[in-house]
């Protein structure tokens, strides 16, 4: 499984990039395996690239929405970025439930968008 | 020798009949012609029809009865050579009465042999038919005079009758349509199915335009094709059921079409327009009603945009829509999901007063839409959040640089 997705790892965040066609056993897998990569690399923030999904059908958008869940709860923070026009305009009008998720346009800006989600974790409490 | 015996004998009760049924022929000018063409018989349909009593025609030539041009260019002795020939002769042409006037004779001449073979003379019956003659011209007129090519076809699709606009349009002569099947002027790829449909319009023949809803194409001599607009109707002929065939060329017609189809496209493309007004903020001026068919558009116009300029920020300005009800509510919704989801942050600006009652009263959830109240406020929140992020990705880049330097 780790062969088809790899994880790559840049300081303490994690990058996947999902690639191609995926069917829904490929994406159960993936969900399972990165929570267990987050917990065991304690990785601070993960991105989920989607720039390489034409389609993205309601399973796999819900999938998505509950890894972020996930690793929410493992104390790490995640984002998902590069989501195509057409997929996004299909997710919306299939009403899959995204919102609160957080997204970006890319990598990059999702970089900066986690910084700012843990800054701003960390200064709430205070 | 020649076609009445003159002797004085008792012709016989046979004769004297047949002379009676000559003479009951009113309508008909029944002659006999002697073989130099002159006249040796005459009945009393010959006199009503001519005006000349049998005393003064009797001996005289036939040529008595054409017009002076026609006996200048020998056309009597023309056709009694041709009844001589071919024993029989049918043809048309003026004729002249004693007072001058003319009218049109249909004219049927049959050559009388001995038993040797020789021609002893000629029997002629003629008729006026100049009605006939005027119908058939108006007829020719009408067509002639219709703005539209003209094609009339048989059942079995052979073309009978063509105008001049047909010649023009098709680039056939009409020696060269007449009698052929229709289906030369039907481009290949449709050919083989015309003669179907053909056979549906004579089963049930009434006026409709041809393949309604289809675009037609006529093929010209010189193969290209060209579109075209056809519309049928049947024409009853003693020969049976013709069709009539009015076809325009749709050239101009489609083009025009295209353009218009080209505007609206056009139209809809100024009316949903995506601005770039700042490093990474997008504006969307919206201006007028926002239809599904308009919202689609915009969506995806403004998705675009956003991939392409990379766009963090974009602004929605409804101060041009004059009314805001549940319909474009959702419309501004979906809009502004897709951009989050593409990572972009959407500000509305511009909600007049009687909108924001409307959306309240109405009951909409604009979610975490973030609004303005002017465009310029709007813009210096979008700076603001766009500041924001650069400084949070400079210090996850310091942060990166430092983790792995």
């Amino acid at each position: 499984m780790s062969d088809m997705v790899p994880i790559m790892q840049v300081g303490d965040t994690l990058l996947v990039s999902l690639q191609g066609d995926l069917d829904d056993a490929t994406v159960i897998g993936i969900e399972e395996h990165l929570t267990s990569e987050v917990a065991r690399r304690g990785a601070a923030g993960t991105l989920i690239d989607v720039s390489g999904l034409t389609v993205v059908d309601s399973f796999i958008a819900r999938v998505l929405a509950r890894v972020v869940g996930m690793i929410r709860l493992l104390g790490s923070e995640a984002a998902i970025v590069g989501i195509q026009p057409a997929v996004a305009i299909t997710l919306v009008e299939l009403g899959v439930p995204m919102a609160g998720l957080n997204t970006a346009l890319n990598a990059e800006q999702g970089m900066a968008l986690l910084r700012r989600l843990r800054s701003d974790g960390s200064r709430r409490p205070d | 020798m020649a076609g009445m015996p003159d002797d004085g004998q008792d012709p016989g009760p046979r004769l004297r009949g047949l002379e009676a049924l000559l003479d009951a022929a009113a309508d008909y000018e029944i002659i006999n012609l002697d073989a130099d063409g002159n006249v040796a018989s005459w009945n009393s349909g010959a006199q009503a029809l001519l005006g000349y009593p049998a005393a003064e025609v009797i001996g005289k030539p036939v040529s008595l009865f054409y017009e002076a041009s026609d006996r200048a260019a020998g056309l009597p002795e023309e056709d009694l050579g041709r009844a001589r020939e071919a024993g029989r002769l049918e043809a048309e042409g003026w004729r002249v009465r004693k007072d001058g006037r003319r009218f049109w004779a249909s004219v049927i001449t049959a050559a009388i042999r001995a038993d040797d073979g020789t021609v002893t003379g000629y029997a002629r019956v003629t008729r006026d038919v100049s009605d006939r003659r005027q119908a058939d011209l108006m007829f020719r007129g009408l067509l002639e005079s219709a703005p539209d090519a003209m094609l009339i076809v048989a059942a079995d699709g052979r073309i009978e009758l063509v105008n001049r606009q047909a010649e023009e349009l098709f680039g056939y002569s009409r020696d060269e349509l007449a009698g052929q099947q229709v289906e030369m002027l039907v481009p290949p790829r449709f050919r083989q199915r015309h003669p179907g449909y053909r056979e549906t319009f004579f089963a049930a023949a009434r006026n409709r335009p041809m393949g309604a809803g289809l675009e037609l194409s006529g093929l010209r001599r010189d193969g290209t094709e060209f579109p075209v607009e056809i519309s049928l109707s049947p024409l009853e002929t003693d020969q049976g059921i013709r069709a009539v065939a009015a076809i325009r060329d749709a050239t101009e017609r489609r083009e025009q079409e295209q353009r218009l189809r080209h505007q609206r496209d056009e139209i809809m493309e100024l009316s949903t327009p995506v601005i770039q007004v700042w490093d990474k903020v997008l504006a969307l001026p919206l201006i007028g009603t926002l239809d599904s068919a308009r919202a689609a558009r915009l969506t995806e116009g403004l998705l675009e945009k956003i991939a392409e300029h990379q766009a963090e920020v974009i602004i929605l300005d409804v101060s041009g829509v004059p009314t805001i009800d549940t319909q474009v509510a959702q419309h501004l919704l979906r809009t502004v999901q897709a951009a989050t989801l593409m990572g972009a942050a959407s500000i509305m600006s511009g909600v007049r007063p009687e909108t924001a009652q409307a959306i309240v009263h109405l009951g909409i959830d604009l979610g975490r839409l973030r609004t303005r109240n002017t465009l310029r406020d709007a813009l210096q929140l979008a700076l603001l959040m766009v500041r924001e992020r650069e400084g949070a990705a400079g210090a996850a880049a310091a942060v990166a640089a430092g983790g792995t330097g």
